[in-house]
C-alpha cells in the first residue's frame, strides 16, 4: 500500500512472484468437497439400502392381493391390506377436511390482520412454533383423553383424524404463513389503493397468489401424518379389521398400524406382508409429494 | 440541512434545466388544504408542520433529497399510511371541505376518489384486461366492463399497444408499459386525484417521457400530485413545486420539513429560500 501512497505501482519482482500463483491450498478445497460428498453418501446409501431391503423382502407378496384382500390371521398367503389402505385414505381425507380450513384461516389472521407487536399475537405465534415440535405421542395422549374418551368419539375415523389434525395443524399454519408472506407487499398496496377492502385484497389477490405454496406445504404436512403410527396406536387403533370404513364413525385401521401388527407376528410370511404394506405406504407418500412438487412448479408465481 | 456525506447523488447534474415552465392555474378550487401536518412513526416525528394548498386539475410536484418526507406526505393524502401500524398523523388535511382523517371517513372511499401510482410498476399477476377491471369490479361497477376497459386504455394512450393482447399477462409488458397500465388501472376507478410516488424512478428516459406526456394529458381532467427525485421532471411537468428537506433538531433528530412551495417557474428561477436554491442548483443533495 505504501507504493500507492508514493504514487508508484508495486515493484516488478513482486508482481512477478504473484503472477498466476494461487496462494490457497488445494488440498483444503478437496477435503471440503470430499466431506460434502461423504455426508451426502451417508443419506443416499442409507435410504438406498433401506428401500432395497424392503423391496426384496416384499417381493414374494408384491401383487394385487395386498390391495384386494383383507387381513387374515390364519392364512398369510391370502392376507391383504385393503382395510388399512382404505382406512389411511379415510383418515387422511378427514384430517385434511378439519385441519386445512382452520390452518389457512389462522395463517391469514396471523399474516394479514394480527399486529405483531401485541403480546397475545406473539404468544400465539410462539405457541404454534412450539406445538410443531411436540412429539406425536403427546397428541396421541391428548386424542385418547379428550377426543376418544372425553367427547366419547371412541376408536373411530373421526377420533383419529381429529388427533392427526391437531398434530399437523402447526405445520400447516407455518407453511401457509410462509406462502402468504411471499406475496409482495406491493400487490396489497396496489389493490388497496384502488379502493379494495382488506378482505377483497386477501380474497382476490393474496390468496390466489399464495394458494400453490399453501397447497404444497399442506400436502407435505399431510404426508407426515400418513406415516404416523404412534398417536393412533395410543388411541387404540384397531389392528385386526376386516372391513373398510364406512364413515367417520366407523372403526378403522391404517397402514402404519397394520405394518406394526404384521411385524410383531412370528411367522416369516407376515414379515414379508409387512414389507409389501411398507411399499404401498411409500408409493402413496411418493404420489403425494410428487403432487406437491407439480403444484409448486405449475402454479408458482415469479414476481 | 443535509450534510454532504448523506446527500444523495443527484443524477440531474448541476445546472438549472433549460425549459419553459408551465403557467400555474390559480388555486381557486383547492383540493387539499394541509395545515400543521406532522407524521410520526412510533415516537419519531418523520415530517413536521407541513402547510400547503393543492389546487385542482394541475400537477403539483414534491421534490427534495432522500428522507425528506415527501413520500410520507403523499401517502397521507389517500391514507396509505394507515397500513403502517406505528404511523400516526397529527394536524389537518382537508379534502375539499372534509377532514380526511375525520372520525367517520372510510379510507376505502377515500382511495376510490384519490388513487395512487407507485414507484415500482406493480401490475397484478393477471391479464391486462383484469388489471384494468379490478378497481371497478371491487367497487361494484355495474356497467359494461368491456367498454370501460377500452375507454380507460384509450384515455391512457395504451389502447393501440395492447388491444390485441388484452387477455395476456400484464407481467409480459415492458416496465414503461406496466407503469402506464398502473396509471390506467387507477383512472378506471374514476378518481379525482392521482397521487404518483416517484412513478418514473424505475424507468428509462423514453418510458419516462411517455409517462410525462400522459401526466400532462391527464392533468386536464385530474389533479395530480407527483413525488419525484428528478428535478427536470418537476420543472417539465408541474405547475407548482414543493421543496422538502431534512431539518436536524437540537438533539440530532431529523424531521422532514416543507421549505418552499410556489409556482414551478418561481421555484426554479427565483426561489426565495437559500436551501431551495442550493438544492436546485445542485450545491446540496
Amino acid at each position: 500500500m505504501d507504493n500507492h501512497a508514493l504514487g508508484k505501482g508495486p515493484d516488478a519482482d513482486i508482481l512477478e512472484a504473484r503472477r498466476l500463483k494461487g496462494d490457497g491450498s488445494p488440498w483444503r478445497e478437496r477435503f471440503f468437497q470430499l466431506s460434502l460428498w461423504a455426508s451426502l453418501a451417508v443419506g443416499v446409501v442409507f435410504l438406498g439400502s433401506l428401500l432395497t431391503y424392503v423391496v426384496v423382502e416384499a417381493w414374494p407378496r408384491l401383487d394385487l392381493r395386498i390391495v384386494t384382500n383383507f387381513p387374515d390371521i390364519i392364512d398369510p398367503s391370502q392376507a391383504g391390506a385393503q382395510s388399512a389402505i382404505m382406512g389411511t385414505i379415510w383418515v387422511i381425507a378427514f384430517t385434511a377436511l378439519y385441519c386445512l380450513p382452520v390452518g389457512f384461516l389462522t395463517a391469514i389472521y396471523l399474516e394479514e390482520y394480527a399486529e405483531p407487536d401485541r403480546w397475545w399475537n406473539r404468544a400465539v405465534e410462539i405457541n404454534i412454533q412450539n406445538l410443531a415440535a411436540v412429539p406425536s405421542i403427546v397428541y396421541g395422549i391428548l386424542g385418547l383423553g379428550i377426543i376418544s374418551r372425553g367427547l366419547g368419539f371412541g376408536q373411530t375415523v373421526l377420533t383419529a383424524s381429529l388427533t392427526l389434525s391437531l398434530l399437523v395443524l402447526p405445520t400447516v399454519i407455518i407453511a401457509a404463513r410462509e406462502a402468504i408472506r411471499a406475496v409482495p407487499q406491493s400487490i396489497r398496496e396496489a389493490s388497496l389503493a384502488l379502493g379494495a377492502t382488506q378482505w377483497q385484497t386477501i380474497w382476490r389477490q393474496v390468496l390466489p397468489a399464495a394458494v400453490p405454496g399453501m397447497a404444497t406445504g399442506s400436502i407435505l404436512a399431510l404426508s407426515r401424518a400418513i406415516g404416523e403410527a404412534a398417536p393412533l396406536l395410543l388411541l387404540g387403533g384397531l389392528t385386526f379389521i376386516t372391513f373398510n370404513p364406512t364413515g367417520p364413525d366407523s372403526p378403522f385401521t391404517v397402514l402404519p398400524i397394520q405394518i406394526f401388527n404384521w411385524i410383531s407376528q412370528s411367522r416369516a410370511e407376515f414379515v414379508s406382508l409387512a414389507a409389501a404394506a411398507i411399499v404401498i405406504l411409500l408409493v402413496i407418500l411418493l404420489a403425494m409429494n410428487s403432487l406437491a412438487i407439480w403444484l409448486r412448479n405449475r402454479y408458482s408465481h415469479r414476481w | 440541512m443535509a450534510s454532504p456525506s448523506e446527500a444523495p447523488v443527484s443524477a440531474s447534474g448541476t445546472s438549472v434545466p433549460q425549459v419553459s415552465y408551465r403557467d400555474a392555474p390559480p388555486l381557486i378550487t383547492p383540493v387539499f388544504e394541509v395545515g400543521g401536518l406532522s407524521v410520526f412513526y412510533g415516537d419519531h416525528e418523520a415530517v413536521r408542520d407541513v402547510n400547503m394548498t393543492i389546487g385542482g386539475r394541475q400537477i403539483t410536484a414534491m421534490i427534495g433529497p432522500s428522507g425528506c418526507g415527501k413520500s410520507t406526505v403523499i401517502r397521507c393524502f389517500n391514507r396509505m399510511n394507515d397500513l403502517i401500524p406505528t404511523a400516526r398523523v397529527a394536524g389537518k388535511i382537508r379534502y375539499h371541505d372534509e377532514d380526511l382523517y375525520g372520525r367517520d371517513v372510510d379510507p376505502i372511499e377515500v382511495r376510490r376518489r384519490i388513487g395512487m401510482v407507485f414507484q415500482k410498476p406493480n401490475p397484478f399477476p393477471k391479464s391486462i384486461y383484469d388489471n384494468i377491471a379490478y378497481g371497478p369490479r371491487v367497487g361494484g361497477f355495474k356497467g359494461d366492463l368491456d367498454d370501460l376497459v377500452e375507454e380507460t386504455l384509450t384515455h391512457a394512450a395504451l389502447w393501440d399497444e395492447v388491444k390485441d393482447k388484452l387477455k395476456t399477462s400484464a407481467l409480459a409488458l415492458s416496465g414503461g408499459q406496466q407503469q402506464r397500465l398502473c396509471i390506467a388501472r387507477t383512472i378506471a376507478v374514476k378518481p379525482e386525484v392521482i397521487l404518483m410516488d416517484e412513478p418514473c424512478s424505475a424507468l428509462d428516459p423514453i418510458a419516462t417521457a411517455k409517462i410525462e406526456d400522459l401526466m400532462e394529458h391527464l392533468a386536464q381532467e385530474f389533479t395530480i400530485v407527483v413525488v419525484t427525485h428528478n428535478m427536470q421532471q418537476a420543472a417539465r411537468v408541474s405547475h407548482r413545486t414543493a421543496f422538502f428537506t431534512t431539518d436536524v433538531g437540537a438533539e440530532g433528530e431529523r424531521h422532514g420539513r416543507l421549505i418552499e412551495y410556489d409556482e414551478t417557474a418561481r421555484i426554479f428561477s427565483n426561489p426565495s429560500d437559500q436551501r431551495t436554491e442550493d438544492y436546485i442548483t445542485g450545491r446540496v443533495g
